[in-house]
């Protein structure tokens, strides 16, 4: 039994819930027969690789399915040894670069020079391209990005490149210009619902319309977040009741606690407690700057108007120094104690105007 | 007979003075041979035993020295019981004699360590040399704390024999065939150690006629590990398992640990394998400088009754200075003070002690300056002119290195620097919240004596710095310090000139930004979590990739969404892995309060070592860190133009 995600989601372009129109452009771009390099992006959870994986199966037919993951072996010039992960069909090959860490150059240029020297073996039925689908283009190292540039050209005969990000703002320009942009909106709260709603039948549920609304709320459009409620849901309770709780991740409920005992007590005792809690998320796999922005998402909620921008700018400041530091915690840790001495300030400023 | 004088030079004791006598020896060889007196010929170097009889030179002389070195001990202990050492009683070695051996402590009280410390290893050697069951003491501490000394004097007083082990030079004599050399040599050290071990308590020893008194009770010894178990543990700990299963002797390591070192005792002994074979240890302390004074000074009364020629005695501002220089080192300091000691002919005015300048300088301010000042002064001096002869490097044991920054201790301006302060031109009325008394420590100083890099330093004073402030302002700074000091020492690239920069601003941010001095009194101090969590962290990341490959997600919504939701359904996983990564990772305790991370507190003893290995790790790793954060930042600069 596999997850909803994956065993509703949809197969072909014209089988797609939602931006049916941007799905039947694409199938015009693809009709063709050659189509140009492409630079999907859009925020998580959109669908992107859905409809990615639908375009590649209007072009090569079902066996763009048939998976398998390799495990490959990239000698760098430097006699370092790179391992990566990637996901083949016959027709395909995908690979997160940023896996490889600095190395990624190497990573892009080796694998798709072994993918586009080998010509297709029967080109008369199939197409005379492979496709080589590369993640979190947003991730690479200027290097990389500039490698590939140089590749995209070089080997425009046999290959096309489909690369996927979340944003283009860490893409550079030449990449962006080599390619056919395209954006993947995040779904309406109402398409989630639908998508939700179909998604129960199949599965033989009844969804209440207003549980729909409320998950759809929770996972902010997020689809893929919305589906695993739903089905956490499911798995919570069923039949589904209407004021049923949505079930959150863990760490979204403990990041939340966080910045209530933030909020609730100043002094370095409580810092030191939120260390510890800091600890434990990054021990769960929480990335340092996905904690950093929830923990101001929440505690902006607790936040006077005339605080937020302060805040806002000092989430900033110390963003930025996560990513150039070695260390996180130094830094999430210094936004807290910013944010207690800010907060602290205006509270007793609060009371003291009070008072007279 | 030139030939065999120097033969004989280099087989007397590895003193100095034997390097000396062979050059010169050497030297004269060179001329024609009726320059052979030495006295005759024009010496480069003033011979420092010019003064000895002039026999000595000759071969029979120095056998005659040498056969005498077999017996010594009995000697000296007449000599002891016989109160004066008789100044007439010169011996022809006299000179060549280090006085780290010839005054070697024979009693218990002579020992330079603490009662306590001797009586521990006294009571373990009692109770395991009258049974026959075995067992093993480690001795550690720092290098010339008495360790061995300790174990000579005890095991002399209650009789027992001391077998000790020493490591084969050459392990076979050239002259063995290439085969012998195959089957026997290659492995010896390790088999020879093994060998020696189980002769040592299987077989007495001969009864030798004079060996009288001779007892039973055995005792063995190792001081010298063969250099195979520094490699590889895991062979020592299999020898030690079988020994402590058949050994009817206790068998004693004496291990010297210095907080620079490569911190092979934790290697060669864990703290697991002390349990299981329920060593026990006993580590000693740097000798106390009090002691150390009691120690030398008695040295000197000996020596000066010894020979009153030719011996400039240290006064006792030098004797001081290299107390606290030598830090708790007897061996080296008594060696240090032979050579202050050593009569100079000629070099009367470059004397290689500041004695001259040591004094004056305190002498003539004394008065004008408040007693504060002039502890500094005399602290300014111990650490900046650290005496030229028989100085060690002063290191600070981590937890006091910690306690110096996080405690701040500034001086109290008394009433006659108030008004000195006032004088000086000081800050102006806006900065004023930020004048500081002068620290008593130098902070930089403290991180080059901590062994530590500064990276490390700087993380071990993040974990403990919170417990030392009060104030919400003083923490917003402090913290923003650290954070300063991070992003100062990021680019792996200028790492290295950069790292010290870093250290310094993470030190004197926490010494300036802890504005209300409380003293806090006693804190436990702990090591630095974030070893733990980062690499928890990445190798957690690592797992989920591997694990969960075959969802095809990025890290990102891998690790946010789908991880923590699959603990919340019923989806029968794959593999048993799976499953319990996600029970571990996915699910929060959110009632718990988070107490998955002991702390593991620092204690006085805790020394760079282990955390030494940390830091590499850290090191590396941080690279990692550093460089994949370098490409979010070089591509941020790209967009950014």
């Amino acid at each position: 039994m596999s997850l909803w995600v994956d065993k509703y989601r949809p197969t072909s372009l014209g089988k797609l819930d939602y931006h049916k129109e941007q799905a039947a452009q694409l199938k015009n771009l693809v009709q063709c027969g050659d189509f140009p390099h492409l630079l999907v992006y859009g925020p998580s959870g959109a669908g992107k690789k859905t409809r990615i994986m639908c375009l590649l199966r209007e072009l090569y037919g079902a066996g763009v399915e048939k998976l398998r993951i390799e495990h490959q072996t990239i000698v760098a010039p430097s006699k370092k040894k790179i391992e990566i992960n990637t996901i083949a069909s016959n027709y395909h090959l995908e690979v997160n670069p940023s896996d490889a860490g600095n190395q990624d150059r190497v990573v892009i240029q080796e694998l798709i020079k072994t993918v586009a020297q080998s010509q297709q073996i029967q080109s008369s039925t199939q197409r005379e391209f492979k496709v080589v689908l590369l993640t979190e283009v947003d991730r690479l190292t200027k290097d990389a990005q500039h490698a590939l540039r140089r590749t995209m050209e070089k080997y425009m005969g046999t290959c096309r490149l489909i690369l996927c990000s979340t944003s283009t703002s860490k893409v550079i320009d030449p990449i962006r210009s080599r390619c056919l942009a395209v954006r993947v909106p995040l779904p309406s709260p109402e398409e989630v619902c639908s998508v939700l709603t179909s998604a129960c039948k199949k599965e033989g549920l009844l969804l209440p319309p207003e549980l729909a609304k409320k998950i759809s709320e929770k996972s902010g459009r997020n689809l893929r977040k919305a589906l695993l409620m739903c089905e956490a849901c499911r798995v919570q309770q069923y039949p589904f009741s209407v004021d049923q709780e949505v079930p959150e991740a863990d760490w979204e409920v403990y990041l939340r606690e966080t910045a209530n005992a933030i909020v609730s007590q100043q002094s370095p005792q409580r810092l030191l407690e939120v260390r510890a809690r800091l600890y434990e998320l990054l021990t769960h796999c929480i990335p340092p700057d996905i904690i950093m922005k929830g923990l101001v998402k929440e505690l902006l909620n607790n936040c006077d108007g005339q605080l937020k921008t302060e805040v806002a700018h000092m989430a900033a400041h110390y963003e930025h120094r996560l990513q150039l530091g070695s260390k996180a915690i130094f830094h999430l840790e210094a936004f807290v104690a910013k944010f207690m001495a800010v907060y602290k300030k205006f509270m007793e400023d609060g009371l003291d105007a009070m008072m007279f | 007979m030139y030939l065999t004088s120097n033969g004989l030079a280099s087989s007397a004791p590895p003193a100095p003075r034997a390097v000396r006598q062979e050059t010169q020896s050497t030297m004269s060889k060179v001329p024609l041979r009726d320059a052979a007196a030495p006295g005759r010929v024009k010496h480069w170097v003033d011979p420092s035993f010019s003064d000895l009889p002039e026999k000595s030179f000759s071969a029979p002389g120095r056998r005659k020295a040498s056969q005498s070195l077999g017996s010594r001990p009995e000697q000296k202990r007449q000599k002891k019981k016989g109160l004066e050492v008789g100044s007439g009683q010169l011996l022809p070695d006299d000179q060549d004699e280090p006085w780290v051996e010839r005054y070697s402590p024979r009693t218990q009280a002579e020992l330079a360590v603490h009662k306590k410390k001797i009586e521990e290893v006294e009571n373990w050697i009692r109770a395991h040399t009258d049974t026959p069951k075995g067992g093993i003491l480690i001795l550690t501490g720092p290098s010339g704390c008495g360790k061995t000394a300790t174990v000579q004097v005890l095991s002399t007083e209650l009789g027992v024999r001391v077998q000790e082990w020493t490591n084969p030079s050459a392990p076979e004599p050239f002259s063995s065939t290439k085969h012998d050399w195959k089957t026997n040599g290659f492995s010896s050290q390790l088999g020879q150690f093994q060998e020696f071990l189980l002769r040592a308590h299987k077989y007495n020893c001969l009864k030798m006629k004079g060996d009288a008194g001779a007892t039973e009770k055995k005792l063995v010894l190792v001081e010298d590990f063969p250099n195979q178990f520094y490699r590889q543990p895991g062979s020592l700990h299999a020898i030690l398992r079988h020994f402590v299963r058949s050994s009817r002797c206790p068998l004693l390591f004496v291990v010297s640990d210095s907080p620079s070192g490569n911190g092979s005792f934790r290697s060669l002994f864990p703290r697991e394998l002390q349990e299981e074979l329920g060593i026990a240890c006993i580590s000693f302390n740097p000798v106390a400088p009090t002691t150390m004074m009691k120690v030398l000074n008695s040295i000197l009364a000996q020596e000066a009754g010894r020979s009153c020629r030719g011996m400039s005695r240290p006064d006792q501002t030098a004797l001081e200075s290299l107390c606290s220089g030598s830090s708790g080192d007897v061996r080296s300091a008594i060696n240090s003070l032979q050579f202050l000691c050593l009569p100079e002919p000629s070099l009367e005015k470059e004397s290689p002690w500041p004695k001259q300048k040591a004094a004056p300088p305190q002498g003539r301010r004394a008065p004008a300056l408040t007693n504060q000042r002039m502890k500094r002064c005399k602290r300014g001096k111990e650490q900046e002119d650290l005496p030229a002869v028989g100085g060690r490097d002063v290191s600070l044991v981590l937890f006091r290195a910690l306690g110096k920054v996080l405690h701040c201790k500034r001086e109290h301006p008394s009433g006659a620097e108030a008004a000195e302060d006032a004088s000086a031109p000081g800050l102006p009325d806006h900065l004023l919240r930020h004048h500081r008394s002068a620290l008593l420590i130098n902070p930089e100083l403290v991180v080059e004596r901590s062994h530590m890099s500064g990276d490390m330093f700087n993380l071990y004073l993040y974990q403990n710095y919170l417990d030392f402030f009060s104030e919400m302002e003083d923490v917003v700074r402090a913290s923003e310090y650290l954070s300063d000091a991070d992003l100062l020492t990021a680019e792996w690239s200028s790492r290295s000139t950069m790292g010290d920069y870093g250290s310094s601003v993470a030190t004197r941010g926490l010494l300036h930004s802890n504005s209300h001095q409380v003293s806090v009194g006693f804190r436990p101090l702990h090591k630095p979590s974030w070893l733990l969590v980062s690499k928890q962290h990445r190798d957690n990341c690592l797992a989920a990739r591997s694990l969960f490959a075959d969802f095809c997600l990025t890290p990102l919504s891998l690790q946010t969404q789908l991880v923590p939701y699959l603990a919340k359904l019923v989806n029968p996983l794959r593999s048993q892995a799976q499953i319990s990564f996600i029970q571990d990772v996915g699910q929060m305790s959110l009632r718990r309060p988070p107490g998955r991370l002991k702390l593991e507190t620092l204690t006085d003893k805790d020394t760079g070592p282990q955390e030494e290995e940390d830091g590499e790790e850290e090191e590396g790793e941080a690279e990692g860190e550093v460089l994949l954060e370098d490409e979010d930042m070089m591509i941020e600069e790209y967009t950014s133009d």
